[in-house]
């Protein structure tokens, strides 16, 4: 397990390769964002884009599940996020794309409320031409080492 | 179509009701969130938050959906999509049975300055539970074409 107290500023987190497929892009904005730009591929060559994008909210999911990824990878003890700062979609995701990225520990400290550590983390994603699609600057919540002797678990 | 200039700062909309299911909550999180506590029901009963809660990222695509639906049948905006938001704050948990609603207030509207033909709409964002407590909030962004000289409206 990896707790709060072994995160260090600095530190980066590798975000591994995901394909987009233009099925994966219309499916989750047919659900939580259709807008004929992200379903309808017909629709969205005449469009502003010239073709399918992924909702922004999609990309977003799909960094999500990179980083979770990533938590399970490092056995890192998350317990969630209070918020993100601020998130910037920069170039649009296409159907084909391979999203790859870094999450940058930018610094640690402890709750002052709660038995927990908070971590800012810097997540730049990119696609497969290296153009950084989305970078989202964001809190999370990560558990403290239990004390010797204490029963608690993870 | 409806134009940058027909944004009017200060406009306060309020729509939408969302259904919250335990199966939806663990089917996005599959798929794009899987922490325990938004996919298995007796985890998250162990974890700080006592129980199954939605993933952050989902109840901002049930935003979304809400937002995309209340733009149903009304004039299309000129729209070009979003650069981004700012202060997401996910301030209460979201869970199965929760009925979710929106508010929106328009905040501010400008032109570009790089870029005659469009502008940037600004609006803080409000998604209630059925309780009227203040799930998330935020600052998003939107880019619209500014109305062109010759357009009809």
């Amino acid at each position: 397990m990896k707790y709060f107290e072994d995160i260090a500023a600095g530190e980066v987190w590798r975000l591994d390769r995901r394909e987009v497929s233009a099925e994966e892009i219309i499916a989750f904005a047919t659900k939580y964002d259709p807008q004929p730009f992200h379903i309808d591929a017909e629709a969205a060559e005449q469009s502003f884009f010239g073709t399918l994008i992924a909702s922004g909210w999609h990309t977003n999911a799909m960094v999500m599940g990179m980083l979770a990824d990533c938590i399970k990878t490092q056995q890192l003890v998350s317990l969630g996020a209070p918020g993100i700062d601020q998130c910037r979609w920069l170039v649009p995701v296409r159907p084909g794309d391979v999203l790859s990225g870094r999450a940058t520990v930018m610094a640690t400290r402890p709750s002052a409320s709660r038995p927990m550590g908070l971590v800012t983390l810097r997540t730049e994603v990119f696609n497969h031409v290296d153009a950084k699609v989305v970078q989202l600057d964001g809190v999370g919540m990560y558990g403290i080492r239990p004390s010797p002797g204490s029963d608690a678990t993870a | 179509m409806m134009y940058l200039e027909d944004i009017v700062v200060g406009t306060i909309r309020q729509f939408g009701r969302y259904e919250v299911t335990e199966d939806e909550i663990i089917g996005f999180a599959k798929t794009y969130d899987d922490q325990s506590f938004h996919t298995d029901v007796e985890a998250a009963r162990g974890s700080i938050y006592g129980g199954l809660i939605a993933s952050g990222w989902h109840v901002c695509a049930m935003f979304m959906r809400m937002a995309c639906d209340a733009q149903e049948g009304q004039n299309r905006m000129a729209s070009l999509g979003s650069p981004g938001f700012d202060d997401l704050k996910w301030l209460v948990p979201v869970r199965p049975g929760d009925v979710l609603s929106a508010r929106t207030e328009v905040i501010g509207a400008r032109p570009s300055r790089s870029k005659r033909d469009r502008g940037t709409v600004s609006a803080k964002i409000q998604v209630l539970n059925q309780t009227g407590a203040v799930v998330l909030e935020m600052t998003s962004m939107g880019r619209f074409f500014r109305r062109p000289a010759e357009a009809e409206t």
